[in-house]
């Protein structure tokens, strides 16, 4: 992480998205839980949560989508460095910059569809099945994490630009995830 | 140029791109919505699928287990049960020649089954018995080979994050896949302990002080100390095949049981449930980018009809089964050496399922799936563990001060033989995989 006031509150708005969508995640999980108990005891007057099903698919397409930015920030998608690794760091800070920018434009298709779809829900007032949440609201909550993502894409772009560019580039190391 | 052609070529340019380092999940995206483009003339329908793709990618129920998988293995970790499993194994194990290795695969089979990860097990455990191995005189060959391979535990033994993906890939029953995969998974612990025997034999330095022996009374006592493993175990897995619940409320059980733990034992704190949720966060965003990214490919291999032409090829070309399944298996082998588990998967399954579904084992269709499910598990988790970028080896190797990469190669040897080996058998006899399925169903 550089110490910039922008690469700082980038890495900042990053990893808060992350937490927020691991405490959707989290409520996921205590909605499921409680829901399952209710069910268990059906007998005694109590039920499942209703639409809970529709609440775990909100709340994990959130946390999906805000958890994307900060892999990203992290370095932490999947690759094979064997190849880039036995030429020069610039080579690798090279293909690191190309990709990052197609990066940066598969964030924006993706966020910029994601607009589409959601203008699309709302034009047609279509809802959720049980519940009868209007599709654009859940499409807002994937929206939150697209739209960081796209910051972080292209803050990810001047990062490895400025490396490749740099008098002795580092090579870049990956954080892969699990 | 005809499209099947077309998609037989995307397949070396993918290759290519990956080898340059491109993300993974990003290369699978861009090949399928060019190879789109290029088949339709158009970007129309690229931009009219990804209206709704990354929206039914991500909410998709059945997926959602994913990262509620992800979790309970972060919390699983947070909550010292590894401390306790490794103790209970050591009493039971320790005393033997290599008895401190062969304990840290014991605590890693009961990690697995509380743990869908990979890396996760491997790194949790590792903290835990790298430091008693060395402690004990353990070579950091044999330290670090150990561990590395016992990682592989937490995909090989159920739940699995690998498994569940397969499983909707080929709308397979994941509570049957789960049931199959006990006995693989188990047999893999055993055959990695055999192959610590005989390492320690071959090469009698490897090894350093055994543990004294413990008696029964005690043995049976720590083992009764990991209790909240079984019980998670069996809560998730039972309730998956009873049908008390689905995959994805299990694997949410599984959760807030693994955070009441580590709740209880003090492992929670707010800095270890930011940093619990940022390590889900990293590695979910790493599996779903692959995911959409073979979403977007599948779409275009699908409308170039590549699959069905080489199910009709195999079929035509009247090819021996049995040759195209070890042709398969080992086509894996290879490319475990280089690439991640889950990406092989998704970018295999679809091409080779429908295949080898075509051909004939003698085995009744869904059982075949089934087995041919575990076989593809085992041989893509051998790819975290076969040089030159095993994942699982360069985690284990950092955390092991002093070790060169080198060391850690020649370390996981052993039970590289013990994999292929136990590969051979679960092909040889697809009983070992099914009669769990058969008996309980």
């Amino acid at each position: 992480m550089d110490n910039s006031v922008v690469g700082r509150a980038v890495f900042w708005l990053a990893r808060s998205t992350a937490i927020g969508g691991g405490v959707a995640l989290s409520v996921v999980v205590v909605i499921v839980v409680v829901s399952v108990i209710g069910r268990a005891l059906i007998p005694l007057g109590l039920g499942p949560i209703q639409g809970d099903f529709e609440m775990v698919q909100a709340g994990v397409l959130f946390a999906v989508f805000a958890f994307m930015p900060w892999c990203h920030l992290e370095r932490g998608h999947a690759i094979v460095a064997i190849v880039t690794d036995r030429f020069s760091p610039r080579f690798g800070a090279l293909a690191e910059f190309i990709w990052d920018l197609l990066m940066l434009v598969a964030a924006a298709l993706v966020a910029w569809r994601l607009w589409a779809g959601l203008f699309d829900k709302y034009g047609n007032g279509e809802s959720t099945f049980i519940l009868r949440v209007p599709l654009w609201i859940t499409y807002s909550g994937g929206l939150v994490g697209a739209l960081v993502f796209v910051v972080a894409a292209a803050y990810c772009v001047v990062r490895s630009g400025q490396n490749a560019a740099s008098r002795a580039p580092t090579k870049p190391i990956s954080g892969m995830g699990e | 140029m005809s499209n099947v052609e077309l998609a037989l070529w995307s397949f070396p340019v993918m290759l290519g791109l990956i080898f340059l380092r491109m993300p993974i999940g990003l290369a699978m995206l861009v090949v399928g919505v060019v190879g789109n483009f290029l088949i339709t003339k158009s970007w129309n329908p690229s931009l009219a699928l990804f209206k709704s793709l990354p929206y039914s990618t991500f909410s998709s129920y059945s997926l959602s287990v994913v990262p509620l998988f992800l979790l309970m293995g972060q919390f699983a970790s947070l909550g010292g049960l590894s401390k306790q499993l490794f103790d209970a194994a050591a009493s039971w194990l320790g005393h033997r020649r290599g008895g401190v290795a062969m304990a840290a695969i014991g605590a890693c089979a009961g990690f697995g089954a509380i743990c869908g990860s990979s890396l996760a097990t491997a790194a949790t455990m590792g903290q835990i018995a790298l430091p008693e191995l060395r402690k004990h005189g353990y070579s950091g060959a044999l330290a670090t080979g150990t561990l590395a391979a016992g990682g592989t535990l937490g995909i090989l033994i159920p739940p699995s994050v690998i498994l569940i993906i397969f499983a909707i890939l080929t709308e397979l029953n994941i509570a049957k896949l789960f049931v199959a995969a006990i006995v693989p998974g188990l047999l893999a612990a055993i055959g990695y302990i055999i192959a610590i025997a005989i390492a320690v034999r071959v090469r009698p330095g490897s090894a350093g002080a055994p543990y004294p022996r413990v008696p029964y009374l005690e043995r049976f006592r720590r083992l009764a100390s990991i209790w909240p493993v079984l019980l998670i175990f069996f809560l998730v897995i039972g309730g998956i095949y009873f049908g008390w619940f689905t995959p994805t409320e299990a694997a949410a059980i599984g959760a807030a049981g693994t955070a009441v733990i580590a709740f209880l034992r003090r492992g929670l704190s707010r800095a270890s449930f930011i940093d619990a949720m940022l390590q889900t966060a990293k590695a979910t965003a790493m599996i779903f980018l692959i995911i959409l990214g073979a979403a977007a490919l599948n779409n275009f291999l699908a409308l170039s009809q590549l699959p069905q032409a080489a199910v009709n090829l195999v079929i035509e070309q009247g090819l021996d089964p049995w040759a195209v399944l070890i042709v398969m298996l080992v086509f894996y082998l290879v490319l475990g050496c280089f690439m991640d588990s889950l990406s092989m998967i998704l970018l295999t399954v679809p091409i080779f399922y429908p295949i080898v579904t075509a051909l004939d084992f003698g085995l009744p269709p869904a059982e075949f799936g089934l087995w041919f499910g575990i076989l593809v598990l085992i041989v893509v988790e051998v790819g975290l563990i076969t040089p030159p970028v095993g994942m699982n080896l360069f985690v284990i190797n950092s955390m092991s001060k002093g070790t060169s990469m080198g060391q850690t190669f020649v370390g996981v040897t052993p039970f590289l033989i013990s994999d292929i080996v136990r590969t051979i058998i679960l092909v040889a006899f697809p009983a070992i995989s099914l009669f769990l399925v058969q008996w309980l169903y």
